[in-house]
């Protein structure tokens, strides 16, 4: 079990994130496939504090951070998605384009 | 296959068939709750790293506060329909792009990442210290981030006629 | 004749002063007009009068103390410094003189005449204002760029005038028809004068024929450059081929027509081939084409005036006549003779035109000769003074024509044998017959009935008319030398030497002989008596409607502009619409239009597609940062 395991399983879980919010219609799931996609990147940051040389905490603390972020975000978005479901009785992103041309 | 190999093995699995039905799922709120499950997966994987304190903070954030809000949001949200919402009509592509991230990462980390296999634990109190010390100004700042979003979650969201 | 003595203290550099009072007249009533319109005019008069009397200074002093030339320095670009400045010697005294004492009395008469006309008041004087300072800044030059531009100046100002009453479609493009005509002599002008500074290094007239003098220009660029300068010439004083535009012109107001397309504009040409005639002379071959060309013009428009109807086209083709007797005298050497009968030819042309004038004030704007007769009786003013400038130009002695034409046949059998004396002898008998159809039809014989209620002019235009006919009568007493202390008119204006006037008896006898005889056929064809005009006008039928179509030159000329020009013309045009503004101008701004239209898709308004852009273009740039830069 080395660093690559690590890492790849980041790179699978951050790609399905990927997918999950460019394919996804709900404006909630979206945002739950974001939070995947920041795990992702966690995954990774405190595989590289684990198996850099020496100790390092460096990555853990910036892990620390996009989790603080992460909420952050989640609340606020999820504000968002409130007020626009009681705007227009809908969270289909699909619907959210007043700006087209 | 050592022990924690397969551990690993284990939790990736559960981490990753949770993030599948994240994306795939029909049903909202088993969507969310196969969020948790993931979530929880990557906990473990925290612990496999030797990073405690982080794991612990995984659930206590995520399971304990984030899942709690999205399933209030889901609730209030509620769609009665249950049309197809599963995918909007740009997926192909989606899967495309999705799959030439994950060949693209998967080939940097191929040929770039460093073979290690040591792993070593960060001492609780190097973490402390380096959180309150070099990373301090981003700590203050990372405080100021909640302030806003609470701020912020509190003036998008409310009512419209509580002025 | 030319002294190129730079000498700073001399009264006659105030000459300057002449044609800068003319232009501050001009800016300042351009400017007051808006508060004064009709007073503001009467700045012109007093500046041209101004003018005279900065002559009379210029003409003591220069009598006095010499002449020279003066300049200041103007810009430098390169190597090259370019001046302002004036010679003033006999050529340019006489032509200050001329100009001067001819544009006061037009403009003193069109006080009177102008004042009921349509058009602006103002502008009419502020242009003549113009043209005053134009022309004496052209007779002053002394380097060819001052000459240029003045030059240049003068032909607008003729078109502003000619096209004075611009509503009127016959007069717009009598004007454009001048300017055009006049341009592509300009154009010869123009390449002479940078050949000559392209050989010399220098506008400078003096230091031109100094150097040309002393072999510094090569004989056949010589003779082109004077030759295109003849070609300047020709355009601005009506030679044949370019003279079809002085008939046109008098479609301005009739003192305008007194003015420039008689006395002053027109001898420019004449003016510039003698202020040069040191060059001319270098070259035989363009002697000789000055020669044979004013001959030409001589006899051909004198046909032609003996045939026209309209009064004023009888005298404009006349003054062309006389332009090419000048030519003529220059091509043979008779530099005093040219300038000679310039002078007298601008004083008796001048006066003419005015009393044309106020005969159409008189009888009701009349043109028509045969409409005319008999005028004598009710305008005994205009009557007298038009017949003094019609026995004068006539050749009848001893009025001040027959002096120049003298000096003019004497010179043409001296310079260029009997053949070219014989034809100018036929041109000026024709010039006596036609002057003699003008004596007979319009101010001699019976007072039409219509006419009865014909009346005299103001005061205001008839004295110019009297001091003009004075000077008609008189001028001819200068030629020879009558008073004490000066020798004759050749022994003060020369070329190389002095020329006492001539006296040949032969000639002064045959001339006489001609005048008479022509203004006795005269009285015989159109005074009714003799000879009926009519039969002769019937057995030559053919030729006269030859002559009354002007040789169907101008259908030729329309006829080349229709097919040559305007072809050309409409090419470009289709090639500026189809290329520059089709393909060019908008396609480029429709091409813009497209582009938005067809990447306005790219919009589409929803999130998730502006995120797999996003997606998509991190995997790009991560694509050809790892592949392709390696190898860039």
């Amino acid at each position: 079990m080395s660093l690559i395991h690590f890492q790849i399983l980041s790179a699978a879980l951050f790609s399905i994130g990927i997918y999950g919010v460019l394919a996804r219609r709900n404006a909630v799931l979206v945002l739950l496939a974001l939070e995947l996609m920041l795990n992702a990147v966690n995954i990774n940051l405190i595989a590289f504090a684990a198996y850099g040389e020496g100790a390092q905490a460096t990555g853990q603390v910036i892990a620390i951070f996009v989790i603080t972020v992460a909420a952050a975000e989640v609340g606020l978005a999820m504000a968002i998605i409130l007020r626009l479901f009681r705007d227009r009785a809908s969270v289909d992103v699909d619907e959210v384009d007043l700006m087209k041309w | 296959m050592s022990l924690s190999l397969a551990v690993f093995y284990l939790l990736g699995v559960v981490c990753l068939g949770g993030a599948v039905g994240v994306v795939m799922s029909r049903n909202v709120v088993h969507a969310a709750l196969l969020l948790l499950v993931s979530l929880m997966a990557v906990a473990g994987l925290y612990l496999l790293l030797l990073a405690e304190f982080l794991a612990l903070v995984q659930v206590l954030i995520y399971g304990g506060a984030i899942t709690i809000v999205v399933l209030f949001v889901i609730m209030l949200t509620r769609v009665q329909e249950f049309r197809a919402m599963r995918a909007n009509p740009q997926w192909p592509l989606a899967i495309v792009t999705a799959l030439g991230v994950f060949v693209l990462l998967a080939w940097a980390i191929i040929n770039g990442a460093p073979n290690e296999t040591a792993r070593h634990s960060v001492a609780f109190r190097e973490l402390g210290d380096s959180l309150f010390t070099k990373w301090a100004v981003p700590f203050e700042v990372a405080s100021l981030v909640l302030l806003v979003a609470l701020i912020g979650a509190i003036v998008i969201a409310r009512e419209r006629d509580a002025e | 004749m030319l002294q190129a003595e730079p000498v700073a203290n001399l009264g006659v550099q105030w000459a300057w002063l002449a044609p800068a009072i003319c232009a501050s007249a001009f800016f300042a009533i351009v400017i007051l007009s808006r508060f004064l319109p009709k007073q503001v005019a009467l700045l012109s008069p007093l500046a041209i009068l101004a003018g005279f009397g900065v002559f009379w200074y210029v003409l003591n002093e220069f009598l006095s103390s010499g002449g020279g030339t003066f300049s200041v320095d103007w810009f430098t670009v390169g190597r090259n410094t370019f001046t302002l400045g004036i010679i003033v010697d006999e050529l340019s005294v006489v032509m200050l003189g001329l100009v001067t004492f001819v544009a006061l009395m037009v403009q003193v008469y069109s006080l009177g005449y102008m004042k009921d006309q349509e058009g602006s008041f103002s502008w009419y004087f502020a242009v003549h204002s113009l043209f005053a300072a134009a022309m004496l800044t052209l007779v002053l030059a002394d380097n060819f760029l001052l000459m240029y531009i003045a030059w240049e100046l003068v032909g607008a100002c003729s078109y502003l005038l000619i096209g004075f009453w611009y509503h009127r479609r016959s007069a717009a493009e009598a004007a454009k028809k001048a300017f055009i005509t006049t341009r592509i002599g300009d154009v010869g002008l123009l390449i002479g004068i940078l050949l000559l500074f392209n050989e010399t290094g220098t506008f400078d007239i003096s230091t031109i024929i100094h150097v040309a003098e002393n072999g510094g220009i090569g004989s056949g660029t010589l003779t082109a450059a004077v030759l295109l300068i003849f070609l300047g010439a020709m355009g601005k004083s009506a030679q044949f081929p370019l003279h079809v535009w002085l008939p046109d012109a008098m479609e301005g107001p009739t003192p305008v027509s007194a003015l420039i397309h008689a006395a002053t504009m027109v001898v420019a040409g004449v003016f510039l081939v003698a202020r040069v005639f040191p060059l001319f002379v270098m070259s035989d071959t363009a002697m000789l084409v000055v020669a044979v060309i004013g001959l030409l013009t001589a006899l051909i428009t004198a046909a032609m005036a003996l045939v026209m109807t309209d009064l004023k086209r009888v005298l404009a083709y006349s003054t062309i006549s006389h332009l090419g007797f000048m030519m003529l005298a220059l091509g043979s050497f008779g530099f005093t003779a040219a300038i000679f009968h310039l002078v007298a030819h601008a004083f008796a042309k001048a006066l003419l035109f005015l009393g044309a004038g106020s005969i159409a004030h008189g009888t009701g704007d009349k043109r028509d000769i045969r409409e005319m007769g008999g005028l004598w009786k009710r305008m005994p003013v205009t009557s007298i003074s038009f017949g003094i400038g019609l026995l004068a130009l006539g050749g009848i002695p001893p009025l001040s024509g027959f002096f120049s034409k003298d000096e003019i046949l004497v010179a043409v059998l001296d310079g260029r044998g009997p053949l070219f004396f014989i034809l100018t002898l036929v041109a000026a008998f024709m010039s006596a017959l036609y002057m003699a159809r003008l004596l007979f039809l319009v101010v001699l014989g019976n007072l039409k009935t219509e006419n009865d209620h014909a009346h005299e002019s103001p005061l205001v235009m008839t004295v110019p008319l009297m001091a003009l006919a004075v000077l008609a009568l008189g001028a001819g007493l200068l030629a020879p030398g009558l008073i004490p202390g000066y020798d004759g008119f050749g022994n003060w204006l020369f070329f190389e030497e002095p020329e006492a006037y001539h006296i040949n008896f032969l000639v002064m006898t045959i001339s006489v002989v001609l005048s008479i005889a022509g203004f006795g056929l005269g009285w015989a064809l159109y005074s009714g008596k003799a000879l009926s005009s009519e039969r002769i006008r019937e057995r030559f039928a053919g030729l006269h409607r030859v002559l009354v179509n002007k040789y169907y030159i101008d259908s030729l000329y329309q006829w080349g502009i229709d097919r040559v020009v305007m072809a050309f013309a409409r090419f470009m045009a289709l090639f500026d619409r189809i290329v520059v503004n089709d393909a060019g101008v908008n396609a480029t701004g429709r091409s813009v239009l497209l582009s938005g239209w067809k990447l306005r898709y790219l919009e589409t308004g929803k999130v998730y597609n502006y995120a797999l852009g996003m997606a998509v273009g991190v995997v790009a740039v991560a694509l050809i940062w790892w592949l392709a830069l390696p190898y860039a």
